[in-house]
């Protein structure tokens, strides 16, 4: 009878061990510790003092080791100094963001979802939306939401600082040699040729745009009135955007509610 | 130098805060109280700050950086930079903090609809303004139209449509 229990015990004690060699999560540890508490209780029972000595040693070290692991899990976010790598990633991006919003938003995507798993893909979608809907170039309000999300307002004004800092030091830099080489023929047709290119480029962001927000005629008719209406008219463009905002309460706000009553 | 200071604040403070939709919207504005109200650039200068603007990594709006470096040097260039990124930065970060009250309000969802397609008359707009004066001959013509089909039909990323601009230039 003796004989069984401890052979019972010997192998509850060899199970835990198995687990506990194999896995190291807070579920297989709880699994380890229970099997190891019941082989304890067994030995008791049989009164196999020694045995019973070492496996409670074992388990009073077991479980300090889990709450070691636990208080591991529980130690405080990186802070602002631990963050380095990733306020460096958004100079990085800042320095080799050329062509436009696009690209820039790829690279983004890329860093945070992908590499760092900064941000899920809902937050990523949601910070884009955010800087969509509101002022400011869709980039940087990523970024400076990215920044928002990691450390608050101060790790807003650094990585929005860090982004735009590139871009500002070569700015200053071009237009420090601007005044000085501006009227030499030379550079006088790049500018000439880069602003025809320029054209094109404003056209064709505007076409995307027209493409992606047409739904109707009412939509054509607003934006037909904006373009006369700053172009022909000069009326200022926080007037007309205000306009249109307004209109775009009462309009949408009245298809809601036919929408409601059906 | 002061009263430029502040004049300089205060007009990308309001371009900043109406830049719906991206940099490019801002043009129009900016031509408007930077060369005709304050006569600060001349009409081409502004047309090369607007293309600096696209040369540089980062968003257009950091033309302003070259506006106000124009103005009053680099303290100009700090001052513009700053006034036109901060509005839409305390934005973000306030729609962050509160985003699911933001969501939910149908309101603001309504006239930001409306104010982005306002926006997009205001990009053609753009367009005009800076076609106006760099397009003068059947060459830039060409390159214009170049580029519009190549960014729009095939996506090419702007920076190869740049400097396909650039050797152009150079070669002929």
């Amino acid at each position: 009878m003796d004989e069984q229990v401890k052979q019972q015990a010997e192998q509850l004690y060899m199970r835990g061990l198995h687990v506990f060699a194999r896995c190291a999560d807070t579920q297989s540890l709880k699994l380890v510790a229970e099997l190891w508490q019941q082989a304890y209780e067994l030995y008791r029972e049989i009164g196999d003092e020694s045995k019973a000595r070492e496996l409670e040693k074992l388990l009073a070290g077991f479980y300090k080791k889990k709450y070691m692991l636990t208080q591991q899990r529980k130690q405080p976010k990186p802070g602002l100094v631990e963050r380095f790598n990733d306020w460096t990633m958004f100079l990085k991006i800042g320095c080799f963001g050329f062509g436009g919003p696009m690209a820039v938003f790829t690279l983004l995507e890329d860093e945070l979802v992908r590499r760092r798993q900064i941000l899920t893909n809902e937050d990523f979608l949601e910070g884009a939306v955010l800087g969509d809907v509101l002022p400011g170039p869709v980039t940087m309000d990523i970024v400076t939401y990215t920044g928002y999300k990691l450390k608050k307002w101060s790790g807003a004004i650094i990585s929005t600082v860090v982004f735009i800092l590139p871009s500002f030091v070569l700015m200053i830099i071009l237009a420090m040699l601007y005044d000085r080489y501006r009227i030499t023929p030379k550079v006088e047709e790049v500018f000439k040729c880069l602003g025809a290119a320029v054209t094109g480029l404003i056209i064709s962001v505007g076409m995307r745009l027209t493409k992606a927000e047409m739904k109707g005629y009412r939509e054509l008719c607003v934006l037909i009135w904006a373009f006369a209406s700053s172009l022909i008219f000069k009326l200022d463009i926080v007037i007309i955007v205000s306009l249109a905002g307004i209109a775009g309460i009462v309009v949408y706000h009245k298809d809601a509610a036919k929408e409601n009553l059906k | 130098m002061i009263t430029n200071l502040l004049r300089l604040a205060w007009v990308f403070l309001k371009i900043g805060a109406f830049s719906f939709g991206g940099g490019i919207v801002i043009i129009p504005m900016v031509e408007n109280e930077v060369v005709v109200r304050y006569g600060w650039l001349t009409k081409t200068e502004f047309v090369d700050a607007i293309t600096l603007g696209q040369v540089t990594p980062g968003p257009v709006i950091i033309s302003a950086t070259f506006i106000g470096y124009k103005v009053c040097g680099i303290l100009g260039a700090v001052v513009s930079t700053l006034s036109v990124i901060a509005p839409s930065f305390i934005m973000i970060c306030l729609a962050t903090e509160a985003i699911r009250k933001f969501r939910e309000n149908k309101i603001l969802a309504n006239f930001l609809r409306g104010a982005r397609i306002a926006v997009i008359g205001m990009v053609f707009d753009a367009a005009v303004s800076i076609g106006r004066s760099s397009i003068i001959d059947i060459k830039t013509l060409l390159i214009a139209a170049a580029s519009m089909v190549c960014l729009f039909k095939y996506k090419v990323n702007p920076i190869w449509i740049l400097l396909g601009a650039g050797i152009v230039a150079l070669v002929t």
